[in-house]
């Protein structure tokens, strides 16, 4: 079972990728806000190789309430667990 | 009442007196009182209309909430949304159909129809608890200062501020008025000075040479900025008067360097709400499509918030030539990313800010005119021709206008470049007296003296 510091670990590539960034570091407290390409257009492709990555699926009110990468890590934890 | 008409004047001054003399409890009632006023001033059926559908908001917000339990909230929440959107279509499209104009469009229905929806869905998303108090609902729906065009408010960040209305602060007072004569400068100054001649044109387009049709073309976003940032500054100072603070509705849009950007910039309240309540769950929805499916949530999302805007094809077009070029610059972001961090990185800005502005300006000659086939004739016939006078150029403008307009646009961008680096009317406070006074009556002439009064009406009232 994975625990936090490994998803953020991975979450950290799937941000990279999907916003071409190599300097990009997350932390639990990182929100879009603080991400240079994050918005809107772009959440949608991260939540969906996130999915991929994780072989999961998140819903649309998961979604909604994400706040930061720290609820990210948290959800992702949770259904880990629960699979 | 248009903000800027005598009856307005009154009713925002007894408003106010009787606002500051009510106790915490009264201080509500004068402001739906004073709403009701506002609204069934145009017209009894206005406020009828407007308050039947914060009713319906009203109760249906509890009943998604008590049928939760019993697995019916989707229901519950589906039907009202549906009654919403049905009957905001059918005000909208009714006058079209029955041919005959004896429908009125009530105004302000597209904005708090949207309160009402996005108020719904957060209930419904478990984000928000139903409002108990129906004045509060009521005051959310219908507060006068924002019932025409907006802001379109949140219920999360509105509803606790009418909670709690507070007597009002001098410095909260003296801010509002500030950024009402701002306001006033925008659209007395230049709005309202450059738009006869720019309706003219676009009126009378069969006529108007090619260059002339180009000058219309690029002056009117100057002209609907102007109009309806106006109107905002107005509403958000008139409302911080009260002691509510209402939402932004722009932040310099025509710095935007991306149409991406510029609709983060430009009627901020709308393009925010689609992004939320729209685009997000369409594009979760499609998500499993990859690349297809963003671009066909982006894409319906503006051709609706190009719908919203009106019956008729123009807007659809307007909508659908912003969502196409979000995707063009959705698809090429890696290009641009790279020529941003090379050398031709100022060069590429300055680009940016330009070919921005002329996407919009075109798109809104379809947001202006009667058909789509008048749009495209308008487009083809502009012209780039030289040898032209100034005469031809101006569109009709005296040098008058055109120095005033001119002067006035460039101290409003000015203003807004220092206001995004400092906050300017809260430093006006710090300014010695007689300096402060100074400028005071300074603005106050150049709107007396330069600004142009009788044309009451914003652009945005029709939406």
């Amino acid at each position: 079972m994975m625990n936090t510091s490994e998803i953020l670990e991975q979450l950290n590539c799937i941000f990279r990728k999907v916003l071409k960034n190599d300097s990009l570091v997350l932390t639990e407290t990182t929100t879009a806000a603080d991400v240079d390409g994050w918005d809107s257009l772009t959440n949608m492709q991260l939540i969906t190789e996130i999915e991929k990555r994780f072989v999961l699926r998140f819903t649309f009110r998961e979604i909604v309430k994400l706040k930061n990468v720290g609820d990210l890590c948290s959800v992702i934890l949770s259904k880990l667990k629960q699979a | 009442m248009s903000f800027i008409s005598f009856e307005f004047i009154i009713l925002f001054v007894c408003c106010f007196l009787l606002y500051c003399l009510a106790g915490n409890k009264g201080r509500k009632y004068i402001l739906l009182a004073a709403s009701s006023v506002f609204i069934g001033y145009y017209h009894p059926m206005f406020l009828v209309t407007a308050l039947l559908i914060s009713l319906l908001s009203y109760y249906a917000g509890q009943c998604i909430e008590k049928v939760r339990l019993s697995g019916h909230a989707r229901t519950a929440y589906a039907v009202t949304v549906l009654l919403l959107v049905g009957g905001w279509i059918l005000f909208r499209y009714a006058d079209k159909l029955s041919g005959n104009g004896s429908w009125l469009f009530p105004l302000g229905i597209s904005f708090y129809t949207f309160q009402a929806i996005s108020y719904l869905t957060e209930i419904y998303w478990e984000e928000e608890k139903p409002e108990k108090n129906l004045t509060d609902f009521l005051l959310y729906m219908l507060f006068f200062m924002k019932f025409l065009a907006g802001p379109i408010e949140r219920s999360a960040g509105f509803l606790p501020q009418i909670r709690n209305l507070q007597k009002p602060s001098y410095p909260m007072m003296v801010y509002g008025l500030r950024l009402i004569v701002v306001g006033l400068m925008k659209k007395l100054v230049i709005a309202d000075q450059l738009s006869p001649y720019i309706n003219g044109i676009f009126d009378s387009s069969h006529t108007a040479s090619g260059i002339q049709l180009l000058m219309a073309c690029l002056l009117y976003p100057v002209e609907l900025y102007a109009d309806f940032s106006g109107y905002t500054d107005m509403a958000i100072g008139g409302a911080m008067m009260f002691g509510i603070a209402l939402s932004p509705n722009f932040n310099r849009p025509f710095v935007a360097q991306s149409t991406t950007d510029f609709w983060r910039r430009w009627h901020m309240s709308l393009s925010f709400w689609v992004r939320d309540y729209l685009y997000m769950p369409l594009a979760s929805a499609t998500r499993r499509w990859g690349q297809w499916g963003i671009t066909c949530s982006l894409l319906v999302t503006f051709v609706a918030l190009g719908a919203w805007h009106g019956a008729g094809w123009t807007f659809v077009v307007y909508g659908l030539i912003q969502g196409i070029v979000i995707v063009y610059e959705l698809k090429t972001q890696t290009w641009s990313n790279a020529v941003r961090k090379s050398r031709w990185n100022r060069l590429y800005s300055a680009f940016s800010v330009i070919r921005t502005y002329l996407v919009f300006a075109l798109s809104l000659v379809f947001f202006r005119s009667a058909s789509v086939s008048e749009a495209c004739s308008f487009i083809s016939r502009m012209s780039f021709q030289h040898n032209v006078s100034w005469k031809e150029m101006n569109i009709g403008m005296s040098d008058h206008i055109c120095i005033v307009t001119g002067a006035g646009l460039a101290l409003i961008f000015l203003y807004e470049y220092f206001m995004a680096r400092t906050d300017l009317l809260e430093r006006l406070s710090r300014v010695p007296l007689p300096l402060r006074w100074a400028i005071y009556y300074l603005v106050i002439f150049a709107i007396l003296a330069y600004g142009k009064f009788g044309m009451e009406e914003f652009i945005y009232l029709q939406f």
